[in-house]
């Protein structure tokens, strides 16, 4: 990176995180109850449709005129700067770019109504949860040859097997973040929230199934399980634990950066970004494994263009894109076809493009169904332990 | 003459709209306000509470199908030390509030003079304010690099103190927060208490402690009474104060029942948690009512 200012502005992008940062928690309480009423009225009128789980085969869009308008709704600072204007030149259509900085605010919105967004970008727990909703429409895939591009193991992503409802837009990892100077031993895996040195100065997340797979992964079972013993061994890890940590929490980036807590499960983006306020914070993935997470390009129900929508997808996955938007954001690019032509300190770090033997340790999160509940029930129980 | 007296009757009852009508007329808007936003929400709620759960549809509430075992869920004694621990942040914090409110309501009530409404409007400032940015606040004064451990550092009194994630921050939140829900009722009932009763009762010879418990606090008790309300309502189902403030071990009911509608996936269990919540404080309401005497409201 010989030009500064553009690492910062890559970094720039995930103050406001993928998952949840201070600043959503504040607005997400804010509007906690205004939601929680149109999510309460939204679903009670639902429930009268019979069309839950969704169509399970693709929707054909008729070759209707499209106005050359596509609405986009991505996170904030999680693209390249020529990304857009590019697109606009190369097919004449018009980009509307909005942002928002949470996957439940982005949530909230499509669950109260018609947005006319034609692409959002979900991270995959959050997809599965707005297709269950019914919120997502599938994607056509002749109209997205370039899904060839995409590295297998994005093909057949157990969240969205056969890119049914969504293209990969970047992807990173959900591992350990750490103070190197506090802590003292070496953090390698999972069980480094047993160390002295952490003792009371610890978190995990207040995600049920991203904690409860870091119990698995320790516990050497499989992160997806759907069996009851096996939930009920991660939950007896997890309340010991409890004993053991701080705070039970998504929002653990200030504290982490501040040295409130030394030692934290974290998504490896938000690590990324407080290292660039705080360079003696590293991040690990476990040697005994972690998830993967993905943010998704997907078509809301409803969407006004989908034609234009699809476009775009195919052509974010042209090799050149790919690269340049990876090379600006510094995440791992679902992209294989871009390999070559993205930069080699970005290639080369075994934290955003993981070894072959540490990739398959790193599963995506699987949607499970109506299992989901099963692990709702016992993250109650550590919760109340 | 009764072709003249008839029209003129009829016109002037016409002119004056009945009582009972004028003033149900008045009512209509807090009527509806009430229907819409207390009396609907509550039996939606209820009847959450007997419904069934579901993972894409949270609720599916029959006559049909009453669960009642979300009531069985909820009565867990596993719930138990969260909820007593609820009673006891909301118990300690209305005992601050009492503590720390009654002398300044009674200092700005008796001496405030001409300053006595810019003192009140001190009071109210806070509420400019939201309550989550004023707990994020308390966030940066408590931690461990923060205001408090640091002016504690120069006084040399150590500056490694462990405050955030207690349950001393939390009661602390709790007790910041609804401080002006203490003074200023109290404040409403010591100015217009009679200070000649205070006079009358140094007279006939009662010392300052004896005054205040038999004279001052006696008369005082409406406002007192609702203070304490005002106070331990909020602050026993609160679930904002702990998450920000408190750690893993200060988890308060509310935030039992917030899980429920979030990652517990659980609205009918949610939503029977918060009925018996409802039904355990209006009872505690009502005994406490009893015993210090409603005719003091």
């Amino acid at each position: 990176m010989s030009d500064p200012d553009r690492v910062n502005l890559a970094f720039i992008w995930d103050t406001d995180s993928p998952h949840f940062s201070r600043r959503t928690f504040m607005r997400t309480m804010a509007f906690a109850s205004a939601a929680g009423f149109a999510a309460a009225c939204g679903s009670s009128s639902k429930s009268g449709s019979p069309s839950s789980g969704g169509p399970t085969t693709a929707a054909t869009f008729p070759n209707k005129p499209e106005a050359k308008v596509l609405n986009f709704y991505n996170w904030t600072d999680y693209i390249a700067d020529d990304t857009i204007p590019n697109f606009q030149k190369e097919t004449g259509i018009k980009v509307t770019y909005d942002n928002y900085s949470s996957n439940d605010e982005l949530f909230a919105k499509l669950s109260a109504g018609s947005t006319g967004y034609d692409i959002i970008v979900p991270t995959d727990a959050t997809l599965v949860k707005m297709k269950h909703a019914n919120l997502v429409e599938p994607l056509d895939l002749s109209l997205i040859p370039n899904v060839v591009n995409l590295d297998p193991r994005f093909r057949t992503a157990a969240y969205d097997p056969g890119n049914q409802y969504a293209i990969p837009w970047q992807w990173g990892t959900t591992g350990i973040g750490y103070d190197k100077t506090k802590v003292d031993g070496s953090v390698t895996d999972w069980d480094a929230f047993q160390l002295p040195a952490v003792n009371g100065k610890s978190s995990y997340l207040d995600e049920a199934r991203d904690a409860f797979a870091m119990a698995l992964f320790a516990l050497k079972k499989d992160p997806n399980t759907t069996n009851t013993s096996d939930l009920d061994d991660a939950k007896n890890y997890l309340i010991d634990l409890k004993k053991k940590i701080k705070q039970i929490t998504s929002d653990y980036q200030d504290p982490l950066k501040g040295g409130e807590l030394l030692l934290c499960q974290a998504y490896s983006g938000d690590v990324f970004t407080i290292q660039a306020d705080n360079a003696n914070i590293e991040y690990v993935i476990p040697t005994s494994g972690a998830f993967s997470w993905v943010d998704n390009m997907a078509l809301p129900k409803g969407a006004p263009h989908p034609r234009n929508a699809m476009a775009f997808m195919n052509y974010i996955l042209e090799p050149k894109v790919g690269a340049d938007l990876t090379n600006f954001v510094n995440y791992g690019s679902p992209n294989k076809a871009a390999d070559p032509y993205i930069n080699k300190d970005i290639l080369n770090n075994p934290l955003i493009y993981p070894p072959a033997d540490v990739l398959a340790k790193l599963p995506f999160q699987k949607d499970i169904g109506d299992a989901e509940l099963a692990y709702s029930d016992r993250w109650t129980q550590i919760k109340s332990a | 003459m009764t072709d003249v007296e008839t029209p003129v009757a009829p016109s002037e009852k016409r002119r004056r709209v009945p009582d009972w009508l004028a003033g149900n007329v008045l009512l209509l808007p807090t009527s509806v306000w009430f229907l819409f936003l207390l009396i609907i929400p509550t039996l939606l709620v209820v009847a959450y509470s007997l419904g069934e759960r579901g993972l894409i549809v949270p609720v599916k509430f029959s006559w049909g199908n009453l669960v009642w075992s979300n009531y069985h869920t909820a009565l867990n004694p596993s719930f138990l030390p969260i909820f007593l621990r609820s009673v006891r942040y909301a118990f300690i914090s209305t005992l601050a509030c009492v503590l720390l409110g009654f002398p300044l309501a009674y200092w700005i009530a008796r001496f405030g003079g001409r300053l006595r409404n810019v003192y009140l409007v001190l009071v109210i400032i806070p509420f400019l304010t939201s309550y989550l940015i004023r707990m994020y606040a308390w966030q940066f004064i408590l931690d461990g690099h923060g205001l408090l451990n640091s002016t504690l550092g120069t006084l040399g009194l150590g500056s490694h103190h462990i405050f955030l994630n207690t349950d001393f921050a939390v009661i602390l939140g709790l007790t910041y927060g609804f401080l002006p829900f203490m003074i200023l009722p109290l404040y409403a009932s010591i100015e217009r208490m009679d200070k000649a009763l205070v006079e009358a009762s140094y007279d006939l010879g009662h010392g300052k402690v004896s005054t205040l418990f038999r004279v001052i606090i006696p008369t005082i008790a409406p406002g007192l009474i609702a203070g304490v309300l005002l106070v331990f309502i909020p602050a026993v189902g609160d679930f904002v104060t702990p998450e920000l403030l408190g750690g893993v071990k200060t988890q308060m009911f509310g935030n039992t029942v917030y899980d429920q509608f979030n990652s517990g996936n659980n609205w009918p269990l949610g939503s029977a948690m918060s009925v018996l919540m409802m039904v355990f404080i209006l009872f505690g309401v009502f005994i406490y009512l009893r015993r210090v005497g409603e005719d003091a409201l």
